[in-house]
């Protein structure tokens, strides 16, 4: 009777112990799964970035910008390689919005020179106007 | 006898460095590179230009800012907090840029009329 008592209160123990371990196995396995997922929809949103980057001139009006956004792309696909993909999700997330930035610095330049443009353009045809206005010496005038 | 342990030089040194580091390291729950991003999300929050001209950019910054802070205040995750702090700033900096262009957009809308 007590050996069969025993080993129930065996059984109870190893179960017991079995959902425990189960279920740090599943809290560990998952969190490691998720640390360790590669990140080729970041990489991938990254070279979008910096094609569109590219497409906005930041090579001419933001290239510090732009080629900090590379070198990071690059050390993101290297870390990749290497399958540390925690490190390569930040350098890609990096690459991102330092291409973005790229991007809006170039639009805000270029669009300044495009109004700074119009304001010299309307100037210069209010200033031919004014002197157009301004009645100069008649040629009889000139030949005295 | 006279040189109890707790009047011995070192002892009462290494004790109070010790409480020390026990307070220091008790207070200092800030993050410097958190404390940077908040700072200029906050500056950014106070630009009228900003505001008016790249409010969803300046969204961006503030949803990368909160996920900052909940990962400094769940997990203690330096490196991740420094990493989101990081890109809250360049979205401040987007959020800028932003702006920039749109004034100058608005500039041009303006002038349009007078070029005719």
């Amino acid at each position: 009777m007590s050996t069969t008592l025993d080993t129930n209160l065996t059984r109870k123990r190893f179960r017991g112990r079995l959902i425990i371990s189960l279920i740090i196995l599943f809290v560990f396995g998952n969190s490691g799964c998720s640390a360790g997922k590669p990140p080729t929809e970041s990489l991938s949103k990254a070279e979008l970035d910096l094609r569109a980057a590219s497409e906005a001139r930041a090579d001419e009006f933001a290239p510090m910008d732009l080629q900090s956004a590379r070198e990071k792309f690059e050390a993101s696909r290297k870390a990749m390689a290497a399958k540390n993909y925690d490190q390569a999700r930040r350098l890609a997330e990096i690459a991102q919005v330092e291409a973005e930035l790229a991007a809006a610095k170039a639009e805000a330049e270029l669009t300044r020179r495009a109004a700074e443009d119009l304001r010299r353009r309307i100037d210069s045809l209010r200033g031919e106007s004014e002197r157009g206005s301004i009645p100069g010496p008649s040629p009889a005038a000139a030949k005295e | 006898m006279g040189r109890g342990i707790f009047l011995h030089g070192r002892t009462v040194r290494a004790t109070l460095s010790l409480a020390a580091f026990f307070i220091l390291g008790c207070g200092a729950v800030n993050n410097p590179a958190l404390e940077r991003a908040r700072d200029a999300y906050n500056r950014a929050r106070q630009d009228r230009e900003i505001v008016g001209r790249a409010a969803v950019a300046l969204d961006k910054a503030r949803l990368t800012l909160e996920r900052a802070e909940r990962v400094w205040t769940e997990d203690k995750d330096v490196i991740e907090v420094e990493h989101l702090a990081y890109i809250t700033e360049k979205r401040i900096e987007i959020a800028r840029a932003t702006a920039r262009r749109r004034l100058a957009a608005d500039d041009i809308q303006q002038l349009n009329p007078q070029r005719e």
